[in-house]
């Protein structure tokens, strides 16, 4: 039993690595902003899905406590950018 | 811990990695930015909820710190698709081979260029 959770947790890890990086290619070649800012947008959720996976490997929940900062601060940003880039300025 | 919560959990976590997956497919193969924020909203909403609801049932004692961000989660996603997209618009990107626009005629757009 063990053996097998370990395969899939190191399945669905490296599938959400590979995601990030296939998420932050897109937003370094977007072809406009806001294709880069959903990159950006999808690079943080899957930033986020892959602090959970190692707090369910590890097994202990600080990691919980780090994707809720990096959820609510990928949240924060996206939307300041998404404001810069409808009235070329935030405030 | 005993088996069928770990089945349970497992069975979550492959798919909402595997709808996560979808949604990365999507992101990479639709043409412009709006459709594409259909395929973020389905990773942001379905991939990470299923993994928070794995994660509260394998560490069941710290179970309301997952539903916190399951909450943030199904809160924030939609706010943040709308926002850019409507930033997008604003902006004046173009929409890919669209048949109808509905809001033409009423909000001023941008040229366009400077994204």
């Amino acid at each position: 039993m063990q053996t097998i959770l370990d395969i899939i947790f190191s399945v669905v890890l490296g599938l959400h690595l590979l995601m990030i990086l296939v998420a932050a290619w897109h937003t370094w070649t977007g072809e406009n902003s806001a294709v880069r800012l959903a990159g950006l947008d999808l690079a943080s959720t899957l930033t986020t899905a892959v602090l959970v996976i190692v707090g369910i490997i590890s097994g202990n929940s600080l990691f919980l406590d780090v994707a809720i900062v990096t959820a609510l601060l990928g949240y924060l940003a996206t939307v300041t950018i998404a404001k810069f880039i409808s009235d070329q300025k935030v405030f | 811990m005993e088996t069928v919560q770990q089945i349970i959990a497992i069975v979550l976590l492959v798919l909402g990695t595997f709808l996560s997956l979808v949604g990365v497919i999507g992101f990479i193969r639709l043409p412009d930015v709006y459709t594409r924020l259909h395929a973020t909203g389905k990773v942001s909403v379905f991939g990470l909820v299923f993994l928070l609801i794995a994660a509260s049932i394998l560490t069941p004692l710290t179970a309301w710190k997952g539903i916190l961000l399951i909450f943030f989660v199904l809160l924030g996603s939609p706010a943040i698709s709308h926002s850019i997209a409507s930033a997008a618009y604003k902006a004046g990107v173009p929409l890919v081979n669209t048949k109808r626009d509905d809001l033409k005629s009423k909000l001023e757009r941008g040229s366009g260029k400077d994204v």
